[in-house]
């Protein structure tokens, strides 16, 4: 279908003032659970602070409130926890653009079955490490992180709320340059609007009290206006400034997450000694691989009789990460989850990503936004 | 109904957060637990596949020898244990704990321990000696300048590794020293010295490390045998003024230890020479003190998984495992941390306090008497 832009808000007071921008997602998925539409609503949840998101599976509208608000401290993934754990259920879920890739990837592979599946996309411009948050509005903003209310990222800059009212702000390219800010995977990232979703929605290009939705599909077209028709949201169309803006703020995010590819996949990539180096401390706890959404196999071939090496203190780099690559690099869409697993900080995702990125080139085939298969791709473990 | 809920993983002392992903009731995986100040999301093998322990090879009723182990009632098993108990002098009565308990469990053990006037009572859990407590912090590690590590950490406590390769990559010195050819965490150190033995590190150690070492140094000690060359490398060491880094062995060994008496194998035989009726709560005894085990009229084991002591035992108590209970551990570097009770324990088995609790009742004592909460056996509690 044609793409086309709407403002939307919650109805439901509650909701358009915990919601961000209106509250428009939790609106959507309030209508979905209230119409029986899905069995479960699958989004994060603010934890003990705002740097621990946790993913929650709400099954009764009335929990929904309870996952209003974004969380930019939590680099969760939901393709695996849905392919692994909830393929009985009808889902909607809140996806960012690695989330949408890495169920769509699935969805191809025939682990994820779409027609149970409402993909509500949030615009992303990257998440931070909590952790690493922390640390750095310890730093930068001389702030006790657990001061802090609620963060947000709006004009190029990492922004904080404390208990009082007031805001403090700090330029993220400043924050980056000093190895913070957001994850360095979000960084090299060039999917800001998901458009592999039905919907993707965000603040760019949107009034104060109002979500910028771009509709994607016809499940995300009908969606809007039934729950429009039933009461759970209202709608304007956009300005064409607004459009306008919202291109520019993308565009820019692209143009700054190809500076970074650059930057970490050529310019800063690790030569061959410090791989040498990295693949020595491999202790093969398979991290990477459980943390993958696209390694779905049920019978893992590192596993298998032929690539035992138990005896090695360390994994041959070629039958282990070697192996890995070949299965599953063509279609790695950088969510960076092995890199942010791996107990031993191998930059996994570097190499991951730069495959793909050399593979697109050659084949044109971008992993998570393309339609079709991978070339070459075998079914044999479906 | 899925939930994923935070916890620590109780595969070691180290005390790494790990989520726990529940799906109907039962726990079927984790997921990483990023915002978690130790290991921001990263585990090793054991931390990831902690779920099983939730489902693996569990006790879910009492069992009483007779013809064999059988099943049997609460009732039954408790009865059993509180006549037993009380037909022997309390001196000839022994309890034996493992490290991996919650602290307000330790305190509840010691309490029972007391009422019914039982000194035989310690929990045998490696080999670090009970003083050594004035120890490093993952961030005095980090940014050490030098870090002497003894034993293969990278291997055997990745997430403790990890800051060990953080502090690399910040500039810091790693030597190694271990008995092997070679090991993980030599072949990624600036140098690697292989001894003799344990005991022999201090006689083998050259000068040109020990020069390194001073207050801006850590010194990781790991997997030693005995407590003797603990003491002594420990002390040996710690007079460089470098920052002592014991790695203790389980997820609360060092709870245990500021609770409860620490026992050596040693202590272990003697405590076993010296009773007849012995309380075995969470050890797998029988793994490696069989022997000993034999010479004793009764056995009591109590604990989550079927075990060897279990099929040795003559009265077997089903217990909890750690995420069907609230409280709290204390990791490696006495970071006290706390848990919570995330699902509900399987079959007939129960909370642990509620199981020391009932036998107390049992042998004639009060549950507030011994300072337990008698909420813990009210009729509200699971059964």
């Amino acid at each position: 279908m044609e793409s086309q832009f709407l403002l939307a808000k919650a109805k439901d007071e509650e909701i358009a003032t915990k919601g961000e921008c209106g509250g428009a997602v939790s609106a959507l998925f309030k209508y979905l659970l209230d119409q029986d539409l899905v069995d479960g609503v699958l989004t994060l949840t603010r934890g003990e602070d705002i740097y621990d998101g946790i993913p929650i599976l709400v099954e009764d509208s009335k929990d929904i409130i309870s996952t209003c608000g974004s969380l930019h401290c939590a680099p969760t993934m939901f393709g695996d926890l849905i392919s692994k754990y909830l393929t009985d259920m009808r889902l909607a879920v809140s996806v960012k653009p690695c989330d949408a890739m890495a169920i769509n990837e699935l969805i191809k592979r025939h682990q994820i079955n779409e027609d149970n599946l409402y993909k509500i996309g949030l615009n992303c411009g990257g998440a931070v490490m909590p952790i690493s948050a922390q640390k750095m509005i310890e730093m930068f903003y001389d702030v006790d992180p657990s001061e802090v209310v609620k963060e947000e990222i709006d004009k190029g800059k990492f922004i904080i709320e404390l208990e009082d009212g007031t805001h403090k702000s700090v330029e993220i390219d400043e924050l980056e340059e000093k190895g913070f800010g957001r994850r360095i995977n979000c960084q090299r990232c060039e999917l800001k609007i998901p458009r592999n979703a039905d919907l993707a929605c965000g603040n760019w290009g949107a009034e104060p009290g109002w979500t910028f939705i771009e509709v994607v599909t016809e499940k995300g077209a009908k969606l809007l206006n039934d729950a429009k028709k039933g009461g759970y949201i209202e709608v304007k169309t956009p300005s064409q400034k607004a459009i306008t803006i919202r291109g520019k703020i993308e565009n820019a995010m692209i143009k700054l997450a190809q500076k970074y590819q650059e930057k970490y996949l050529e310019e800063n990539y690790p030569d061959i000694e410090n791989w040498d180096e990295y693949w020595n401390r491999c202790i093969k706890c398979y991290a990477c691989r459980d943390a993958c959404s696209l390694c779905f196999c049920k019978e893992c071939d590192l596993e298998k009789e032929f690539y035992n090496d138990e005896d090695a203190i360390v994994p041959d780099p070629l039958t282990f990460q070697g192996v890995r690559m070949s299965h599953v690099c063509f279609s790695c869409v950088n969510c960076g989850q092995c890199e942010d697993v791996c107990p031993m900080e191998i930059p996994l995702a570097h190499i991951f990503h730069r495959m793909q990125k050399k593979y697109r080139d050659k084949t044109g085939f971008i992993a998570g936004v393309s339609e079709e298969l991978p070339p070459l791709y075998s079914p044999e473990k479906e | 109904m899925m939930k994923v809920a935070h916890t620590i993983c109780p595969s070691c002392s180290i005390g790494c957060g790990v989520n726990l992903i529940i799906k109907d009731n039962e726990a079927v995986g984790t997921y990483p637990y990023k915002s978690h100040p130790i290991n921001e999301g990263k585990t090793c093998k054991k931390g990831r596949d902690c779920f099983k322990i939730v489902t693996e090879n569990r006790l879910k009723e009492p069992l009483i020898r007779r013809n064999g182990l059988n099943q049997s009632s609460w009732e039954d098993a408790l009865d059993t244990i509180a006549s037993q108990m009380k037909s022997y002098p309390s001196q000839e009565i022994g309890i034996v704990v493992s490290g991996d308990y919650t602290n307000q469990e330790y305190e509840t053990m010691k309490r029972f321990a007391e009422a019914i006037g039982v000194g035989n009572i310690g929990c045998h859990t490696g080999s670090v000696p009970s003083e050594a407590l004035e120890t490093a912090t993952l961030y005095d590690m980090e940014n050490s300048d030098f870090i002497l590590i003894i034993g293969d950490v990278l291997k055997e406590y990745p997430l403790l590794g990890r800051r060990i390769i953080l502090a690399k990559e910040n500039g810091a010195e790693i030597c190694t020293v271990d008995t092997p050819d070679k090991t993980l965490t030599g072949i990624n150190s600036h140098r690697y010295l292989q001894v003799e033995s344990a005991s022999t590190i201090i006689d083998e150690i050259n000068h040109n490390i020990l020069k390194k070492l001073n207050p801006n140094s850590t010194v990781i000690i790991n997997n030693l045998k005995s407590e003797k060359d603990f003491e002594k490398i420990l002390n040996f060491f710690g007079q460089s003024g470098a920052k002592m880094f014991p790695v203790f062995q389980d997820c609360n060994s060092r709870g245990a230890m500021n609770i409860l008496p620490v026992l050596s194998e040693d202590d272990l035989r003697d405590l076993m020479e010296k009773v007849k009726i012995l309380y075995v709560i969470g050890d797998d005894l029988a793994s490696y003190m069989e022997e000993s085990l034999k010479k004793l009229d009764f056995i009591i084991s109590q604990g989550c998984l079927v075990n060897e002591t279990t099929l040795i035992s003559d009265v077997v108590l089903p217990g909890s495992c750690w995420a069907e209970k609230t409280g709290s551990f204390t990791s490696t570097t006495g970071k006290m941390q706390n848990i919570s009770k995330i699902t509900e324990p399987p079959g007939d088995a129960l909370d642990d306090q509620i199981i020391i609790t009932k036998i107390a009742e049992k042998m004639g004592w009060e549950p507030e008497k011994l300072g337990l909460d008698p909420e813990k056996t009210g009729p509200d509690s699971k059964r």
